[in-house]
């Protein structure tokens, strides 16, 4: 009998305590206000497994999102898109533009403790153009132009000699072949974030496992599942730690759009992507779910002008006129894409698009154009073009592929055939010139038109069109130290719509079905660079 | 039998030799290679990339150095396409996978496939056994692809029972779906050789013998005509063991199970020639067992076969 | 992979020791049987009428296999629907496009699939298990462990990178799949062979001096016809299901020609965004074809089996 009211005294208490505990826990959000979530877990469906997690090996957008929550670079961007201060608190240039230094953050930690230095960033950005590590991103560095790159990639000098250093433990200092004035933007890139570099050393490419890994970021990878999810957890030792308000981050790898959608539907993710020609539906049952926002990314049909008669302006610009831009934004993807008459989106950060001829008019008189730019150039009802229409294997490629297919065919007599590859036969065929008329894509690898228009430069290594306007080199060449280069971007745009050197489509938009609990999506962010440690979960 | 087992191992060495071989040659031979991407990457950089994985040697000497190293140190070499795993990471990791669902399923779709194979049999030429056997081939001849949004449909969206997909070490309520839908595919081929077999025994002479003994039905079915009807289902061992591995592609599409199905043809579309080689190796030994076990066990079971 | 080889196995063994005591009576006999069995009937008629759809059907559509409805495409859940009015008796696909008469150039395709493929594989199959069996030797070993190698290659692996390589033509698939599944076939005729060889009517065919791949072509395959037809229409629904599964991978037949695969994967896709027509009709289609051919080889089977009786 004696033990019964002891138990209850220590039954009463526990339970104080725990509602204490409880009270005590139950946040709020400490700009805002909105009460927080208990659990504080983001989940975000990804496509594909992850090639890998080192910032210098890393190519894609979706790596890149992982190595952001991991690392952290001299930057990083706010949710318009602007630079923040990150690893750097400041930074100063001399007056040719060619010498950067940037004054770095003393109380950063690596997530065993070590503190984040400039000769990691040095040890990281020699890493990037080193041909033993043979990074496939090696090439940004020849893209900042800082000094030597170009040369160390191809092995004529050593990685010691890239124009970097650290002038003490917390300076570092890039020197350029070229004035750059949009340098500093380039800094948000996952390829130029610090590595550890006692740690990299010692465990050469087993550093990035689960356990191994140290990193500077908010998070710390601590499970990996090769194609089933990524698990990464807040990093104690992150200098903002205490104002990141996500707990845990796990991504998990759906192939599948429709099943990635279903386990949305089913609470299993907080955020994934909308199956193409969904949005509209969804936008409709779920209004606050779904978003649809500008991305750098254009869509475009690009010629091989090295074969007939795809080197004739006539028949290209007939073409391009043709296709229904309004018809494949509105009714096939339908989640808000921006018809394309020009190559580089409107988005994109102080560019003008200019007026091009084939935005002004309506459908119907391109059509009438186009059909009389088709029988100057000779082809008609007896005499069809044929091309061939290369695309890789997915479910929006075909649908346009087809839908224009059957705009040529119906307003011009183009009689054309769809070769549906896989990717890698795609890409192959596509950079050897074993294609007509091919699907193409381009991202911006940083906010600024050079970006895109890089690629229709006669030199350009993307170039497999086989397109050459020497006042198109020239124009980007000198915009490349202009103060202001974007009249020049803009007069390049009207040479390429002049001479429909592309068939431009569409510019993407990320197309995403987010749990309305999740807050602090940066929507309006063009590169869509998010960040964990800036989002949060609502009470729900 | 030991001579037999002996001279079956024997044979294998060379044919493992021509799979491998085979699958060189094919893989090379398609067009791309590992490293080309959307954006072609600068041909020096492409240099570097291919000097480090030791594709700027002669194909007959990369060839050489795969084999050695997997002889001397069982290394089946890294992934070209995820830079910091190995072949034998990536098979370590989604190989039991794979084997848990499919053994599970193998016994699942045993159980109903041999009910229903009975059922048919007994009740033979009658709705019944129209209705086994025509529903077992309609869940068998529904594809995967069909079969697997259909599950999650209705487990995890309507219901809410299962999660949709997944895999967490094994929990067993991840397993349960891909069990069901992998399953499903391969219970008609059961279904079908259990009701032939069954029937064959129902007319054999010691049945009637039984009969005429006046030995009540359902113990001649249970303790005569079921154990040597169940011989030719061992075959289907066999036959699951494809199935298995040509369904586990959708399963772990679907399913995001992380199993081997997905590097099956992921490796062969990024022309992750290691991985290929890896998984093919992989595949054909387990086919080469698996076939080997079918006909030891049909060996040990009916004492009439001798090799 | 649907196929019970030894119960095929067995009545091979059955057919070659009657067949020359019996003669036509057996053919006769089979016929008989197969026309009592109700569901093989059913099977049959059915398929026939399938085929007949697949080749006259078009003939009351308004609208080709390619041609996308453009009005109907803005809406595709709405307007896209299945009506007599509009024209699409089987509603459009996701790109406006008529289903009615997609599934009936998805229909031709895949029937394509399954009767060529399994052509080739029979050809191939009793072909290469007569020589080896006729031969015998050496010849027959070496014949028959190179069938045991190939039998252990990851076939799925192969027809990929086949497609991977080649391109995705119809062609392709024909081939890549008849050349792959030969190699029952040519175990259960091998067999077969070997216990036809030391019959009379073989020995005097010898004994006359008729060549050797004389007496393959107008001896034993003649008399491994039935199990050759049997198995034949066993092969046609794995083919056509291999098919689909090529189509899954997306590496089926090209835009805009279409398979039963291509279609029921795209169905599939939208199966909760209210256009389940999209699936249901090619998936019925597809679901009742191989119902009927496992019927109808069954039949066969059941019907050629003198123990039966």
């Amino acid at each position: 009998m004696k033990t019964f009211p002891t138990l209850f005294a220590v039954f009463i208490f526990s339970s104080v305590l725990a509602c204490s505990a409880a009270l005590a826990t139950a946040k709020i959000h400490p700009v805002t206000g909105e009460a927080l979530a208990e659990d504080q877990t983001f989940i975000y469906r990804e496509l594909d497994e992850f090639p890998s997690f080192d910032p210098q090996l890393i190519e894609s957008v979706s790596e890149a999102a992982v190595v952001r929550d991991l690392f952290e670079g001299l930057f990083n961007q706010t949710p318009e898109g602007t630079l923040t201060p990150a690893m750097a608190l400041r930074w100063e240039t001399n007056d040719t533009k060619n010498v950067y230094t940037f004054y770095l953050r003393q109380n950063a930690k690596w997530s065993n403790g070590d503190p984040v230095t400039a000769h990691d960033f040095v040890y990281a950005w020699q890493r990037l153009v080193d041909p033993k590590l043979a990074s496939p991103y090696s090439s940004y560095m020849e893209l900042m132009s800082v000094k030597n790159a170009s040369d160390i990639i191809k092995g004529n000098k050593p990685p010691s000699t890239l124009g970097v250093k650290a002038i003490d433990d917390f300076t570092f200092q890039a020197e350029l072949s070229d004035s750059l004035p949009y340098f500093p933007t380039m800094l948000t890139h996952a390829s130029t974030m610090p590595v550890p570099t006692k740690v990299v050393e010692k465990l050469g490419d087993q550093w990035t496992k689960p356990g191994n890994m140290v990193g500077n970021g908010a998070y710390v990878l601590t499970q990996h599942v090769i194609n089933e999810r990524l698990v990464r957890v807040r990093n104690p030792f992150y200098w903002n730690n205490e104002n990141t308000i996500i707990d845990k981050v796990i991504t998990l790898i759906i192939n599948d759009d429709n099943q990635a959608f279903q386990r949305y539907q089913a609470n299993e993710v907080d955020k994934t992507d909308v199956p193409t020609g969904q949005y509209k539906r969804q936008k409709k049952q779920r209004p606050d779910e779904t978003f649809s926002n500008p991305r750098l990314c254009s869509y475009y049909y690009a010629y091989n002008m090295s074969k007939a008669p795809y080197n004739d302006i006539r028949v290209r610009k007939a073409l391009s006129y043709t296709i229904d831009r309004d018809i494949i934004t509105k009714n096939i993807l339908a989640a808000g894409q921006i018809p394309a008459y020009t190559f580089t989106p409107g988005s994109t950060a102080n560019f003008q698009v200019p007026d091009v001829d084939s935005a002004k008019m309506d459908q119907k008189q391109r059509i009438a154009k186009a059909k009389e730019l088709m029988a100057e150039a000779g082809y008609g009802p007896d005499n069809p073009l044929k091309p061939t229409i290369l695309y890789n294997t997915s479910e929006g490629h075909k649908k346009i592929a087809i839908a224009i297919s059957q705009m040529w065919k119906q307003s011009l007599g183009v009689l054309a055939t769809l070769e549906n590859q896989e990717w890698k036969t795609y890409v192959n065929n596509r950079q050897q010139g074993n294609f007509e008329i091919a699907r193409a894509s381009w991202c911006g690898d940083y906010n600024e038109a050079s970006t895109f228009l890089d690629v229709l430069r006669s030199d350009s290594d993307q170039n497999h069109s086989h397109y050459a306007n020497s006042t198109i080199d020239r124009l980007l060449s000198e915009a490349k130290t202009m103060s202001d280069p974007n009249p020049n971007y803009s007069r390049i745009e009207e040479i390429i719509a002049e001479e429909a050197a592309i068939a431009p489509i569409y510019h993407y938009t990320n197309v995403i079905m987010l749990k309305p609990y999740v807050k602090g999506w940066p929507h309006q962010n063009v590169e869509n660079r998010w960040y964990s440690k800036n989002i949060y979960i609502t009470a729900h | 039998m030991l001579n037999f087992i002996i001279r079956r191992l024997l044979i294998a060495i060379p044919t493992i030799l021509i799979i491998i071989l085979l699958s060189f040659l094919l893989m090379h031979s398609a067009p791309g290679g590992p490293f080309s991407a959307e954006r072609s990457l600068p041909a020096e950089v492409l240099a570097n990339i291919e000097h480090k994985y030791g594709m700027d040697k002669p194909v007959i000497e990369q060839m050489a150095r795969y084999l050695w190293g997997i002889l001397t140190e069982f290394d089946f070499g890294p992934s070209f396409k995820y830079k910091n795993q190995s072949v034998n990471d990536l098979i370590a990791s989604g190989f039991p996978v794979t084997l848990t669902y499919g053994i599970w399923s193998f016994i699942f779709a045993s159980l109903i496939g041999v009910t229903l194979g009975v059922i048919a049999a007994l009740k033979h030429n009658t709705w019944l056994d129209y209705l086994a056997t025509g529903g077992a081939i309609i869940g068998s001849v529904l594809p995967n692809f069909v079969m697997a949004p259909l599950l999650v449909l209705l487990f995890s969206v309507y219901l809410n029972w299962l999660p949709g997909g997944g895999w967490e070490g094994g929990k067993i309520q991840f397993v349960i779906l891909p069990v069901i839908a992998l399953a499903t595919s391969y219970l008609a081929g059961i279904a079908r050789i259990t009701r032939s077999s069954m029937l064959e025994v129902l007319n054999s002479n010691f049945i009637r013998t039984a009969k005429a003994k006046g030995l009540p039905n359902h113990y001649i079915i249970l303790h005569h005509a079921l154990k040597p009807a169940m011989l030719p289902v061992l075959t289907s061992l066999g036959l699951s063991f494809v199935g298995m591995i040509t369904g586990s592609v959708i399963i772990d599409q679907y399913f995001s199970t992380g199993g081997i199905g997905q590097h099956f043809v992921n490796a062969a579309l990024n022309r992750d020639y290691s991985v290929i080689m890896g998984v093919t190796i992989l595949v054909g030994s387990l086919t080469i067992l698996f076939n080997l076990l079918v006909e030891v066990l049909y060996a040990w079971i009916d004492p009439r076969i001798r090799y | 992979m649907y196929i019970d080889n030894k119960k095929v196995q067995d009545l091979a063994d059955r057919l070659s020791s009657s067949a020359e005591i019996q003669g036509r009576s057996l053919w006769q006999d089979a016929r008989h049987r197969f026309l009592k069995n109700k569901a093989a009937m059913i099977s049959l008629i059915t398929l026939t009428i399938i085929v007949i759809f697949s080749i006259t059907g078009s003939a009351i559509s308004p609208w080709n296999f390619e041609e996308i409805d453009w009005d109907a495409m803005s809406d595709v859940p709405t307007l896209g629907v299945p009506s007599i009015q509009s024209g699409h008796y089987f509603g459009t696909d996701a790109l406006g496009r008529d289903l009615y008469s997609r599934v009936i150039q998805g229909t031709q395709i895949s029937l394509m699939v399954g009767l060529i493929g399994s052509f080739i594989a029979v050809i191939v199959g009793t072909l290469y298990g007569a020589t080896a069996g006729y031969l015998g030797g050496r010849i027959d070993g070496v014949m028959m462990r190179t069938v045991d190698i190939l039998m252990a290659i990851p076939f799925m692996f192969v027809l990929i990178l086949l497609m991977v390589m080649f391109g995705r033509s119809i062609y392709m698939i024909f081939i890549g799949i008849g050349l792959l599944s030969w190699l029952d076939m040519s175990r259960i005729i091998r067999g077969q062979t070997l216990s036809l060889k030391n019959k009379e009517f073989i020995e005097a065919a010898v004994a006359t001096g008729v060549k050797p791949l004389t007496i393959i072509t107008r001896h034993i395959v003649p008399n491994v016809l039935g199990i050759v037809v049997v198995y034949a229409t066993l092969l046609i629904p794995g083919m056509i299901m291999t098919e689909s599964f090529i189509s899954f991978l997306g590496l089926g037949v090209q835009e805009p020609q279409t398979s039963w695969g291509a279609l029921i994967n795209e169905g599939a896709k939208t199966i909760q965004h209210g256009t389940l027509w999209q699936l249901l009709f090619p998936l019925s289609f597809f679901i009742v074809t191989l119902l009927s051919f496992f019927f109808i080889g069954d039949g066969l089977r059941d019907a050629l089996d003198p123990k039966d009786r």
